[in-house]
């Protein structure tokens, strides 16, 4: 009789061991990164809390379960049955007030930490993220909402850290998310729906970079809808802004229709097509494409690749029925591929002699 | 059954032995209806809050289409008619119902033959209907509000042919005398579908109709 | 007990194949449930091991589109294999197998000799399969469904989505009307035939649970089809319901789509709950400790389950985020109250580990995993963190593979003896069991470190320099090691049914009726029924203890 008990016991010691050792391992890597936004610690202290509480629900009913694994295995003397318990209304009880309780706890830290998580404060960095199949554009707004900047051939963001960014998000296709790990927090991207978020980079951080991505699934290459945020102090970020603001003026205005001499295609674009599958413009000579959306609601652009696939032009991606007038560098002769970005399957040739 | 020995039960009375209660038939009915119910349930939830989030409520060029009384354009308004058409034929259903708890053979096949009739008359009633609507320009991919319209208008109206087709079939077992006074579940689970089907064209009625139109 | 006398041959495994395509035996039908769906799970779980090939090694990934690293297969198929795959695993595989134990076990455990309406059971049965065809017949016109399982709209519009999302459409259509007709098969069943002296609370658990799961099919299922049907139109009749470029809406489908699948995650695990409540008792000789509890637990599962469902849509910033974090919160409790009983069953009993009680315990200690990391995402900032990430994807398969799965192989396990009067080999038992424990834990636990990590579901290349590729190697090893615990498992069940051992009428000591009848039971189950006077008739025939009640 006493001799399975020992067993018992020490087999219950090592599995107890075994599962501690295990544990504190898993506690180590079970944890988000370190947030890098005001907004951000706020989820991380949050994720904590909540963790703390799983590993001890956990460790209490798996070792419950398996102490009486352990304890309760049936040995060849068991010939008579064991004691036929039905229940117990006290432990009923307590096994439904005490988690009770514990979850009423943890609903009410959620929901303060969310009244953080979520809070605006007034700001006059606007931001604006346009997420189409699939890519991002980040537009700089001005504070009465003016589109100041169109951020178009990186996916990249530039905020100041240690101010508060309000980031605007918007689509027009299918739904995205923006999804920054670091920050711990993703907010979906939802046609016909404005949402929007406030965060502030920590002052500490200027000068990173974080990867972002949609974390929504939204099409053939979603896992390729990637952009990363790179924090720049204030005062680095209103010299990017003014220098990119004075890039963006010098390029000379596109010129008008038929004006100076220069010359001007024109593309059209209807039911995800393009009115034409083959262009032609001059060589080493600056020229324009005047591309014309009428897909309502629908996104698309020209962009331009040389033979090698490098991509040489993008250009702006926007919803129709609307036009742009796209200026194009010179191109030496070749052939070339224009095609819409948002639509790889539009596409048609672009010969230049 | 003595207590403390095995009971032996043939095969037949298994099952068959709990006693009182609703049949078997009549239990799946009230339990497809509730299906149904959630069914419905989605399609209104739906129109209900694409409206909610509409600008305007019948959207611009749809105003007025919806009528149910009397207008200069429409004389005669047709839904109205077809709906109190359809709640006399589940006055007329319930008629025959009663005559079968009698007995009465006769008011069964009355009752049946009439609902059949007046079902068939409000199917054919909500087709012209649809059809002064389509030449309106009121179409399915007219916006929310005909998709909406013809949705909900479509699933109910296949649901008043699946009616007439389930009384047709009462219809013809009745006049083949298949039914007794204790022994009519399917006219019973019959009934209360029409009765349904019948509730929810006045949910819709009411909806679609007299709501947009309260001022 | 029983006193016939019918050999396996004679009633089940050999009947002649015009009989199984014609049977309206609610038995029969439940072996073609089993089969069926056993047959899906091995084509989702194949689909499964192509997405983990694909993830195994990160590849290098552009802007807006995929450098041509490492493929296995492309972006487009990618996105199909696990769309199929989900849709396979919780539509044909999970709630039909468990619909199919219920199909075997409910009318045995009542006493009854069918199912209600055994034609139209027949009938639910056979939509299963065409549907599981027309889902998978996309994979043979360019392309099958691929905007994932929750089929989110605008992307699964005509515009973004091919044909085969129509055909996902439609099959799902018909599952849904497959299961709505056998829910009110079950309740009718469980309403009207119960044997005399099978009074509510005399139900075995397994019964309960399938009463409300069949409650929460007949409520929620119904929605899930108009919204299919709403989506149908929109596709191919130029409807608007869906569609913001049109006036219609996106986040309408997320809701009437959650409203839905939140109570079907139910769905998907009570059964097995019933399962192991079932097995626990029996091989701890003991009776289930807090039945009526229990049954409570069961039912404010099923009810709150009806509000909760937009905890899927917290990073929508559309949802009252307060209200539904709340109410999931408190599924926790009814769900403790569960593990706690089950715990408070063993104690103090006389536990043996045959194959039905290891997955049964699997059960056990997997779902608590996956029940605790799905309370992370009750609280909404987590979730804002933790929301479509590899996380969610360990959260899923520990309550879905950890939960129900491990439940389905204890089910099979259990009553495989009764079905086919032979018992499945303890041996190759034990090791599908340690394999698959290991395999399942192997492949997802790394996810949680890969969801906090940052990576997010449904991609189908992530970048070396990301810092996923060790966890996602394991992950895709764990994934082989399930796939060959299944090779154990079919040897086991093709030997066993050549030549396995015999089981005798009631090889376990089990509680339920199920075990008075013969193994297999005959055409109309009964010949006798023991009498009735507790949850445990067959216990109390055996220990003498009917008459003296207790
Ligand atoms: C069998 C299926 C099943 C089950 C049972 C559950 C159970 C639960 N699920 Fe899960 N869930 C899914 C299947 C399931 N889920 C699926 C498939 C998805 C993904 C869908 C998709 O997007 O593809 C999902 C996603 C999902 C989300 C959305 C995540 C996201 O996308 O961001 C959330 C959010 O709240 C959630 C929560 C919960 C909770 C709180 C429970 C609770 O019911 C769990 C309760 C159990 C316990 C907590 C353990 C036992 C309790 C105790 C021991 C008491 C003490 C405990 C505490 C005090 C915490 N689930
Ligand atoms: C019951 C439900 C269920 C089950 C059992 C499984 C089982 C498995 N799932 Fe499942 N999975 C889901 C439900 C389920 N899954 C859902 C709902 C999603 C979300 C989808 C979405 O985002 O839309 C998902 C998504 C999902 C993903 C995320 C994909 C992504 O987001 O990009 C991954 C990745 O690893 C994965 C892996 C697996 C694996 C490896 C198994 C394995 O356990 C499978 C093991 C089984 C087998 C392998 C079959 C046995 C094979 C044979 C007998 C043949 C032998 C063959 C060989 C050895 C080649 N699943
Ligand atoms: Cu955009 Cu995913
Ligand atoms: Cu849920």
């Amino acid at each position: 009789m006493s001799l399975p008990r020992l067993t018992r016991s020490r087999l219950a010691v090592v599995v107890a061991l075994v599962a501690a050792g295990a544990l504190l391992s898993g506690c180590g890597v079970m944890q988000p990164p370190e947030a890098v936004t005001s907004q951000g610690s706020e989820v991380r202290s949050l994720y904590e809390f909540v963790f703390a509480i799983a590993v001890g629900v956990f460790v209490l009913v798996e070792g419950l379960i398996i102490f009486a694994v352990i304890r309760y295995r049936r040995k060849p003397t068991d010939t008579e049955l064991p004691p036929q318990i039905h229940g117990n209304n006290v432990l009923e009880i307590i096994w439904t007030v005490v988690p009770a309780i514990i979850v009423a706890v943890m609903f009410l830290f959620s929901y303060s930490a969310l009244q953080k998580v979520q809070a605006t404060t007034p700001t006059d960095i606007q931001i604006r993220a346009v997420a189409a199949q699939f890519q991002w554009q980040f537009d700089y707004l001005s504070a009465d909402g003016q589109t100041v900047l169109f951020q178009q051939l990186a996916p990249e963001m530039e905020v100041p850290a240690g101010k508060t960014v309000h980031l605007q998000l918007k689509a027009n296709d299918v739904i995205h998310a923006f999804y920054v790990p670091k920050f711990l927090f993703k907010r979906d991207v939802v046609p016909g729906v404005n949402n929007s978020f406030d965060f502030m980079v920590d002052a500490a951080d200027a000068g990173q970079t974080f990867s972002g991505q949609c974390a929504e699934l939204c099409g053939t290459y979603h896992g390729s809808m990637l952009f990363t945020v790179k924090a720049l102090s204030p005062a680095d970020y209103d010299s990017w802004l003014a220098a990119q603001i004075a890039k963006a003026r010098e390029t000379p205005p596109p010129a008008p229709s038929g004006g100076a001499g220069q010359v001007q295609l024109d593309i059209a674009a209807k039911d995800i097509q393009f009115s034409t599958a083959a262009l032609e413009a001059p060589a080493d000579k600056p020229f324009t494409i005047k591309f014309q959306n009428n897909d309502a609601s629908i996104t698309h652009n020209v962009a331009i690749k040389d033979s090698a696939g490098q991509e040489i032009f993008k250009g702006e991606i926007f919803a129709g029925v609307d036009v742009r007038v796209y200026p194009i560098p010179a191109l030496k002769t070749g052939a070339y591929v224009f095609e819409c970005s948002v639509h790889p399957n539009m596409t048609g040739s672009l010969t230049v002699k | 059954m003595t207590a403390g020995s095995t009971a032996i039960v043939a095969h037949a009375e298994v099952g068959h032995a709990r006693e009182g209660g609703i049949s078997n038939v009549i239990l799946g009915m009230l339990l497809f209806i509730t299906s149904e119910i959630m069914f419905f349930a989605g399609l209104f939830a739906a129109y209900f809050s694409l409206r909610a989030s509409a600008p305007a409520w019948p959207p611009a060029g749809f105003e007025g289409k919806l009528v149910w009384l009397p207008t200069a354009e429409h004389i005669i308004p047709v839904v109205t008619i077809a709906t109190i058409l359809l709640v006399t034929s589940s006055w007329t259903c319930q008629v025959g119902v009663w005559g079968i708890r009698r007995g009465d053979h006769t008011a069964l096949v009355r009752g049946i033959g009439v609902t059949v009739v007046l079902g068939s008359i409000f199917l054919l009633m909500q087709a012209y209907d649809y059809t002064v609507l389509y030449s309106e320009e009121v179409r399915l991919d007219a916006g929310v509000f005909g998709t909406t319209y013809y949705t909900l208008t479509g699933f109910h109206g296949a649901h008043v042919l699946g009616g007439v087709v389930m009384l047709s079939v009462v219809l013809y077992r009745a006049m083949a005398g298949q039914f007794t006074k204790d022994h009519h579940d399917m006219v019973e689970a019959t009934s209360i579908y029409w009765h349904f089907v019948d509730i929810v064209w006045i949910l819709l009625f009411s909806t679609l109709y007299i709501i947009p139109n309260v001022r | 007990m029983a006193t016939t006398a019918l050999t396996p041959a004679a009633t089940g495994a050999r009947a002649g194949l015009y009989d199984w395509l014609t049977t309206t035996d609610h038995k029969k039908i439940g072996i073609l449930y089993l089969v069926n769906s056993l047959l899906m799970f091995f084509v989702g779980g194949v689909l499964a091991l192509v997405v983990r090939a694909q993830l195994a090694v990160p590849a290098l990934v552009h802007y807006g589109f995929a450098a041509p690293g490492f493929k296995i297969v492309d972006e487009a198929f990618y996105n199909q294999a696990f769309t199929i795959h989900a849709s396979l695993m919780l539509f044909l595989f999970i709630i039909p197998i468990l619909a199919g134990f219920g199909n075997y076990i409910v009318p045995l455990m009542i006493g009854a000799p069918d199912m209600a309406f055994p034609r139209i059971n027949a009938l639910s049965f056979w939509m299963l399969p065409l549907a599981g065809l027309l889902i998978m017949t996309g994979f043979l016109v360019g392309g099958a469904a691929a905007a994932g399982w929750t089929s989110y709209s605008p992307l699964a519009q005509a515009k973004y989505s091919g044909t085969g999302e129509d055909l996902w459409i439609v099959g799902v259509i018909l599952i849904g009307t497959s299961s709505i007709l056998g829910s009110i098969n079950f309740l009718v069943t469980i309403f009207k035939m119960r044997a005399p002296g099978m009074t509510m609370f005399r139900m075995p658990i397994m019964v309960w649970t399938m009463l409300v799961t069949s409650t929460l099919v007949l409520m929620a299922t119904p929605v899930l089809t108009s919204a299919l049907i709403m989506l149908f139109i929109d596709r191919n009749y130029g409807g608007h319901f869906f569609n913001p470029a049109t006036g219609g809406s996106a986040i309408l489908w997320q809701n009437v789509f959650w409203f839905y699948s939140h109570p079907a995650v139910y769905i998907m695990v009570l059964p097995a709950m019933g399962i192991v409540s079932e097995i626990l008792p029996v091989f701890s000789r003991k009776p289930l400790f807090g039945y009526k509890a229990f049954v409570f637990a069961t039912a404010a599962i099923g009810a709150l389950g009806f509000s909760v469902w937009a905890h899927h849509m917290f990073t929508t910033g559309q949802v009252a985020l307060g209200f539904f974090s709340f109410m999931t919160f408190l599924i926790a409790i009814p769900t403790g109250v569960k593990m706690f009983n089950w715990t408070a069953t063993m104690y103090r009993g006389q536990l043996s580990f045959a194959t039905p009680m290891l997955f049964a315990l699997g059960f056990l200690t997997m779902f608590l995993i996956g029940g605790i990391n799905g309370a992370f995402s009750a609280a909404v900032p987590v979730d804002f963190a933790l929301h479509d990430t590899y996380w969610v994807v360990a959260h899923l398969h520990y309550v879905l593979f950890g939960g129900s799965v491990f439940g389905v192989f204890a089910g099979i396990y259990y009553w495989f003896p009764k079905m086919f009067g032979r018992k499945l080999g303890e041996g190759l038992g034990k090791i599908q069991f340690v394999i698959m424990f290991i395999g399942f834990n192997l492949t997802f636990f790394p996810m949680h470190i890969l969801g906090l990590d940052g990576m997010p579901r449904r991609i189908a290349n992530y970048s070396p320099d990301a810092g996923w590729s060790d966890l996602n190697m394991l992950a895709t090893i764990g994934g082989f090691t399930i796939a060959m615990s299944m090779l154990p498992f079919l040897w086991n069940v093709f030997t066993t049914l050549r030549n396995g051992e015999p089981a005798g009428d009631d090889p376990w000591e089990g509680n339920t009726l199920e075990w008075a009848t013969s193994s297999p039971p005959p055409p109309y189950n009964f010949d006798r029924l023991p009498e009735i006077r507790s949850e445990r008739p067959v216990f109390d025939a055996r220990h003498g203890l009917v008459g003296g009640g207790h």
